[in-house]
C-alpha cells in the first residue's frame, strides 16, 4: 500500500472523483438528485406491498425491520461488485497519470457511502412516521457501525478491483456471489430461525454482525451487542490489510494489464 | 555530485513486457484454449542508468519504439522496472496526459481542481494557483463554461496550464510542446524556461530536437533499450540525425529495390494487370511522384558537403553539393537541368534550373553526370524533400522525379522560419 501519507496527499482527488461520481449519478434524468431519495422509498413502497399482503409474516413493522438492514447491505454489495470494476473502468487514468491507486476504489467506496448517508434521511424519516421511538444513547453507536462497515467495504473493493484486472470474469462471478451472500446474512429473516448446525458460518460472515447492529440501533433503539461490534471490526480490519495487502503487490502491472 | 543536488537517478533498470500473440481475457477463453495466451517477451530496455541534477534539463531522443516513452512511464511510476531503482526527490508532475479526468459538463473552474487534484495538490493550493492557472491559459472569459463549449485549442491551454503550474521538483514532458497557437506555445517555452531557472529538473521525449535543444543542457539517446550516446545537444542531435539519415536511405534504397521487383513482376505478367487493381495503383503512385517521357533517366543522386563527404544531414550555412548522374536514352536537345527544395509543409523554399540561370544552351546525347553547388545553405532545421527534373527545350519534361532526394538540416541556434536572414542588431 502507498503510504498513508501519500494518500493524505492525494485527499482531494478522492473528493474530486466522489463529488464527480455523485454529480454525474443521474446527470440527465428529468428528477436528477431526487432519485437519490426516491428510489429506497419506491424499493420500501415494494416491500411493504409484497410482505404485507402477499407474504405476510409476524415481524412487527417488517417494512422497517426490512429496511434497514437493506440499505447498508445495497451500499456493502455495491462497494463490492461495482467496486470491483472501478480500476477497470478508469484504465486511461491509469495508464497515463501516476497518483497512488488506492485513489480509485477508495473513492468509489466512499461515493457509495455517502449515498447510503443520503438514504439514512429516508430510514429516519420512515422511524417518526412509523412510531418507532429513536433512543439517542443507541444512536451515538451508528457512526462507529457506519465505519466498521466501511472498512469492511473498503477492504473487499481493494481486493476485487485489483484481482478483476487480472481475471475480468470476477466481475460478473460477484454479482451471483453476492446475490448468494445477501441470503447468507439475515437482512430478510430473523437470525434466530437459522438452522443450529449453519450458526458457525452466519457467525463468521462479517456482514451478519453490521446488519445485527444496525437493526439493534435503528429498529430495537437499543446499544448493540458489544460482541457484535468487536468481531465485526476485527474482520473488518483484517480484510483492510488483506485488500490492501494483496493490491499493493498487484498494482505494480495494472498499466501493462489494462 | 552531493546526494541532494540530484534529482533523479536511474540506476541499470530494464523492462520487458510479455506480446501476446492472442490473448484470451476471460475465463472460458483461458481453459479452452490455453495455448493462445502464448506470448513473446520482449526486453524493452536492457539496462539503462542516468542521472539528472536539480535544475537540469534532459532530452531523450531515438526512434519509435526504441523504448525512451517507457522510460518516462517507468519514472513517473505509472509502470515499474523489472530491475534496477529509480530514484525520485521530489513532487513529480508530467506532461505527458493532459486533461486527465476532465468532464466535459463541468465548468473551467471545476475542472481545473479535478484536473490538479489528480497531480496530488490539495484544496489549498490549488486555490492559491487558481489565478496563475486562469490567467495562464488566457481563459478568463469563459472560464464557468462548460469545458465541452471548448474548442479543442482552449481544451489543452487549460489542461497545459494546470499541469504546468503544479510547481513540482521534477517535471517529465512527452511530446506535447504543440499546443495552442505560435504565441502560446511561445509562453509555454518560455515557462519552462523559467520553471527550470526555478530549480526544477525537466526530462523531455520529444522528436523536436530543436526544443530539446533549447531547454536542455544534455541529450541521451536511447537505441533498443540502451543508452547509444550521451552528451551535448548539439553533438548528440547531430550523430542522431546521421544515423536516422543513414536509415532512411537504407530503407528507402529497399523501397526501391522492392518497387522494382514489383515492377518486373508487372512486366512478366502485362496480360494479367487489368485484373490486379493493387498494383496498378502502386504505380500511379509511382507516376505521380516521377514523369516524363523517358528520353533520360535520373538513376542516382547524392549530397556531399564542402569536404566532398557523402551527406545527408548539414548544418545551416553549410555548402552543399548535388551530384545527379543519368542515362540517355535519345537525345535530349536544349537540356534543362532543375533543382526544387521543399520543406515538409510542402512550400517550396527555393527553387531554378539552367534556363532560368540563363546557361548556354546543350544538349544531353550519353550518360552523364550533373553537379549543383548550392552555397550557404541557410535553411533552418527541418527536414527538406529535393526534386530534379530533367526537361527539353520545348518544355516537355523528360524526366520530373518530385521528392528524388531528403536532406536533413540542423541549426544550431534557435531562431525560426524556413531561411536565415544575415542580419544585425543595432541598439
Amino acid at each position: 500500500m502507498s503510504s498513508l501519507k501519500e494518500l493524505y496527499d492525494y485527499r482531494q482527488m478522492i473528493f474530486s472523483l466522489v463529488r464527480k461520481d455523485l454529480r454525474g449519478r443521474y446527470k440527465g434524468s428529468v428528477l436528477g438528485f431526487l432519485w437519490t431519495f426516491i428510489n429506497p422509498l419506491l424499493q420500501l413502497l415494494v416491500y411493504t406491498i409484497v410482505f404485507s399482503y402477499i407474504l405476510p409474516n409476524n415481524i412487527d413493522k417488517y417494512y422497517l425491520y426490512l429496511f434497514v438492514g437493506l440499505i447498508p447491505w445495497i451500499f456493502f454489495s455495491a462497494s463490492v461488485t461495482g467496486g470491483s470494476s472501478s480500476i477497470v473502468a478508469q484504465k486511461d487514468l491509469i495508464k497515463k497519470i501516476y497518483f497512488p491507486r488506492e485513489v480509485i476504489p477508495i473513492s468509489y467506496v466512499t461515493s457509495c457511502f455517502v449515498n447510503m448517508l443520503l438514504c439514512f434521511i429516508v430510514i429516519f424519516a420512515v422511524i417518526i412516521i412509523s412510531g418507532t421511538g429513536i433512543n439517542p444513547v443507541a444512536l451515538l453507536c451508528l457512526p462507529v457501525i457506519m465505519i466498521v462497515e466501511y472498512i469492511l467495504a473498503l477492504g473487499m473493493a481493494l481486493l476485487t478491483s485489483a484481482i478483476t484486472v487480472y481475471f475480468r470474469d470476477l466481475e460478473h462471478i460477484l454479482g451471483i456471489f453476492t446475490m448468494a451472500w445477501m441470503y447468507m446474512t439475515p437482512i430478510m429473516y430473523e437470525k434466530s430461525i437459522v438452522p443450529q448446525n449453519l450458526l458457525p458460518l452466519f457467525n463468521l460472515n462479517p456482514m451478519t454482525h453490521v446488519i445485527e447492529c444496525y437493526r439493534a440501533v435503528l429498529y430495537g433503539g437499543e446499544i448493540p451487542d458489544l460482541a457484535s461490534l468487536v468481531s465485526s471490526c476485527g474482520l473488518g480490519i483484517f480484510f483492510l490489510v488483506l485488500g490492501s495487502f494483496i493490491f499493493g503487490k498487484l498494482q505494480k502491472h495494472f498499466a501493462e494489464e489494462l | 555530485m552531493s546526494k541532494d543536488e540530484i534529482a533523479i537517478d536511474v540506476d541499470n533498470i530494464t523492462k520487458k513486457f510479455k506480446i501476446y500473440l492472442d490473448k484470451g481475457n476471460d475465463l472460458k477463453e483461458r481453459l479452452l484454449f490455453r495455448k493462445r495466451s502464448r506470448y513473446e517477451e520482449r526486453l524493452v530496455l536492457k539496462g539503462i542508468s542516468f542521472q539528472v541534477k536539480k535544475g537540469e534539463a534532459i532530452g531523450l531522443i531515438g526512434h519509435n519504439g526504441c523504448g525512451k516513452s517507457t522510460t518516462l512511464k517507468l519514472l513517473t511510476k505509472i509502470m515499474y522496472p523489472d530491475s534496477g531503482t529509480i530514484k525520485m526527490n521530489g513532487r513529480v508532475s508530467s506532461l505527458i496526459e493532459l486533461g486527465a479526468g476532465f468532464h466535459p459538463d463541468m465548468s473551467g473552474r471545476e475542472n481545473i481542481y479535478t484536473n490538479a487534484s489528480i497531480f496530488g495538490l490539495t484544496k489549498k493550493e490549488i486555490d492559491e494557483r487558481l489565478n496563475d492557472i486562469i490567467s495562464f491559459s488566457e481563459l478568463e472569459e469563459f472560464i464557468d463554461n462548460p469545458v465541452r463549449t471548448y474548442s479543442s485549442g482552449m481544451y489543452m491551454r487549460l489542461a497545459f496550464s494546470v499541469a504546468i503550474n503544479v510547481d513540482a521538483d521534477i517535471l517529465l514532458i512527452d511530446e506535447i510542446l504543440g499546443v495552442g497557437d505560435a504565441n502560446f506555445q511561445a509562453k509555454c517555452f518560455n515557462k519552462l524556461k523559467s520553471i527550470k531557472a526555478s530549480g526544477t529538473s525537466i526530462v523531455i521525449v520529444s522528436h523536436s530536437l530543436g526544443q530539446i535543444e533549447q531547454i536542455c543542457e544534455r541529450s541521451i539517446w536511447i537505441h533498443e533499450g540502451v543508452i547509444k550516446a550521451e552528451g551535448s545537444p548539439k553533438e548528440i542531435d547531430l550523430e542522431y540525425l546521421e544515423f536516422m539519415g543513414q536509415k532512411l536511405q537504407e530503407n528507402t534504397q529497399k523501397e526501391l529495390e522492392k518497387k522494382s521487383e514489383i515492377k518486373d513482376e508487372n512486366q512478366n505478367k502485362t496480360e494479367d494487370v487489368s485484373e490486379n487493381p493493387e498494383l496498378n495503383q502502386e504505380s500511379n503512385q509511382e507516376s505521380k511522384k516521377r514523369w516524363g517521357n523517358g528520353k533520360a533517366r535520373i538513376t542516382d543522386i547524392k549530397a556531399f558537403d564542402q569536404n566532398n563527404k557523402e551527406q545527408k544531414v548539414f548544418k545551416t550555412g553549410e555548402n552543399i553539393k548535388i551530384k545527379v548522374k543519368y542515362t540517355v536514352n535519345q537525345k535530349v536537345e536544349d537540356a534543362v537541368f532543375g533543382i526544387g527544395i521543399f520543406n515538409l509543409d510542402g512550400i517550396q523554399c527555393y527553387g531554378t534550373n539552367t534556363r532560368i540561370d540563363k546557361l548556354n544552351t546543350f544538349n544531353i546525347e550519353k550518360n552523364g553526370t550533373v553537379e549543383i553547388i548550392l552555397d550557404d545553405v541557410n535553411l533552418l532545421s527541418g527536414e527538406y524533400l529535393i526534386d530534379i527534373a530533367i526537361e527539353s527545350g520545348d518544355g516537355i519534361p523528360v524526366d520530373y522525379f518530385r521528392e528524388a532526394y531528403r536532406i536533413n538540416i540542423i541549426s544550431s541556434s534557435g531562431d525560426v522560419g524556413i531561411t536565415r536572414i544575415k542580419h544585425n542588431w543595432i541598439i
